[in-house]
């Protein structure tokens, strides 16, 4: 075998290196950022909506909750389009945002790209929208920057603040802001004092707490145990009936946990993989929303997939001696 | 086996690896909207468009492979220079569209709900992917081959030394230049 001349020596180490190279960002960054963001744009959703078709009375609402859908790419569009879709053989009243609601640059500025175009259907229809904190939605640390970005997000969004409650027919909800310091702060004590004050004095037949980060998630990211161990005892201790969370881009459906059902609905426009953990009655990864019936005393949830195909229903009985 | 037949199933290897570098973005892509639940058409608009253009330059690459081998004073030249492009190609094919995509987010947002074609944007930056690994092929397999110096060629006007044979032969010229003075400066001497 002949020796390389010095240029084929370079050039062949040139093309090894960057073979290696090559190989280490493709496989390690760019391919499963490929395979999970939604970077490809997408056109809105063009459907015109029967304004105010819903009826929320005091025994009855209809609601959906959605999460991480905020990347005004072709996955959150169609993920969008079937959402106005279903307004049309279900008519809901109310969104709840389960957080990371902008992807890919601030809020105010992509506003137009991540929220109000694709809900241009269900903001013209009258549907209220209420927003629980993502991660993405402010910096995880408490920058200045991360404050503007939460503050253009709730003036935007009409949200009253970093955490909330609202009555809807029969149902109490509590947007909370799980992210720093909301849950994990060292001023986290006083969301965890008004969250216990507000559960004890609620007087409605279901309680339905919505926040970022779940509390039990067998999907990318997985429970979040800070806020299990500090939340937890506060949710047993007044009844809670359903925790909605978002972060994990799949849908996960729990066995009631000391009474609790906990789902994660983070498919709002990305997927990630999930997997089964002894807690977990129902999960895959897809691109989807839910959809829930509370009526009475009896609540009815449909995680529904992009496609307009029902994955996974649940029901639950409002629960006795509160 | 025959040389020819070798060299043969090696381009077509080549143009078979230059083909799936090139549509495995949009493979990528289609098989995580099937997986969420997409619709069977979505996503196929970027797998055609990648497929296009994969088809195209898989047969450009495997010519380009078999054309060198034709020309190559050595083989391991073609090889060298054809490793480096398929490089170029994975580096450019995948990461060129994500970087575009990604920071220009909001542009082509707007853009896409004005009605311009997501599948021409895709289109052309996988295209310019392939144009910098067609480049990088051909000049690097240039560059490593040795060339014969013909007079009057521009490596020749700048001074180009490619080879120690070039510069002997230099010095050689300028040697035979001075030779040649110096029986007139003797004659002068002499005078």
């Amino acid at each position: 075998m002949s020796r390389l001349s010095r240029r084929q020596f370079l050039a062949a180490g040139g093309g090894v290196i960057g073979a290696a190279a090559s190989g280490v960002l493709l496989g390690g960054y760019v391919w499963p950022m490929l395979e999970e963001e939604d970077l490809i744009p997408g056109r809105p959703p063009d459907v015109a909506l029967q304004p105010h078709a819903w009826s929320t009375i005091g025994d009855h609402i209809r609601f959906a909750a959605i999460g991480d859908n905020g990347s005004g790419g072709r996955q959150a569009m169609a993920v969008a389009s079937r959402l106005a879709e279903t307004y049309r053989e279900l008519p809901f009243g109310l969104v709840a945002l389960l957080g990371d609601i902008s992807y890919y640059g601030n809020f105010e500025e992509r506003y137009a790209e991540v929220f109000a175009r694709p809900m241009a259907p269900l903001i013209d229809a009258g549907v209220g929208f209420e927003l629980a904190i993502g991660n993405h939605d402010r910096d995880l640390r408490h920058s200045d920057e991360g404050l503007k970005e939460i503050e253009a997000e709730l003036r935007l969004l009409g949200t009253p603040g970093l955490y909330y409650s609202t009555t809807h027919g029969p149902v109490d909800f509590y947007f909370l802001d799980s992210s720093m310091p909301g849950v994990f702060g060292p001023g986290s004590s006083t969301q965890w004092e008004w969250l216990d004050d507000s559960l004890a004095s609620s007087t409605s037949q279901w309680k339905i707490v919505a926040l970022h980060h779940p509390l039990y998630s067998s999907g990318h990211h997985g429970s979040t145990m800070v806020a299990r161990e500090r939340l937890e005892p506060i949710l047993i201790r007044h009844h809670v009936d359903l925790v909605l969370a978002g972060h994990d881009h799949d849908y996960e459906r729990t066995h009631p946990q000391h009474g609790i059902t906990y789902v994660v609905s983070g498919g709002g426009c990305k997927t990630t993989p999930v997997g089964h953990s002894v807690f977990t009655a129902a999960a895959a990864s897809i691109l989807q929303f839910l959809v829930i019936d509370v009526d009475r005393d009896r609540l009815e949830g449909r995680c529904i997939r992009v496609d307009g195909t029902v994955v996974d229903r649940f029901a639950l009985r409002a629960r006795e001696g509160r | 086996m025959r040389r020819d037949t070798v060299d043969r199933i090696g381009a077509l290897g080549y143009a078979a690896v230059d083909f799936v570098v090139i549509i495995f973005p949009a493979v990528a892509l289609k098989l995580t909207a099937d997986q969420g639940g997409m619709g069977d058409l979505d996503g196929i608009d970027l797998l055609l468009a990648s497929g296009v253009l994969a088809c195209a330059h898989a047969v450009v690459a495997g010519t380009r492979l078999r054309s060198e081998e034709r020309m190559a004073v050595r083989r391991a030249d073609m090889w060298i220079a054809a490793v480096d492009a398929i490089v170029v190609l994975a580096l450019a094919a995948t990461l060129l569209p994500m970087v575009v995509l990604w920071g220009f987010a909001d542009e082509h947002a707007s853009m896409a709900e004005r009605g311009y074609p997501v599948v021409a944007l895709w289109f052309g930056v996988q295209a310019v992917a392939v144009g910098l690994a067609e480049l990088t092929g051909r000049i690097v397999f240039w560059w490593l081959e040795p060339h014969p110096r013909r007079p009057g060629s521009w490596r020749m006007a700048i001074g180009h030394a490619s080879t120690r044979v070039n510069r002997s032969n230099r010095r050689g010229r300028r040697q035979r230049s001075v030779s040649a003075r110096s029986p007139v400066r003797n004659e002068t001497d002499a005078r």
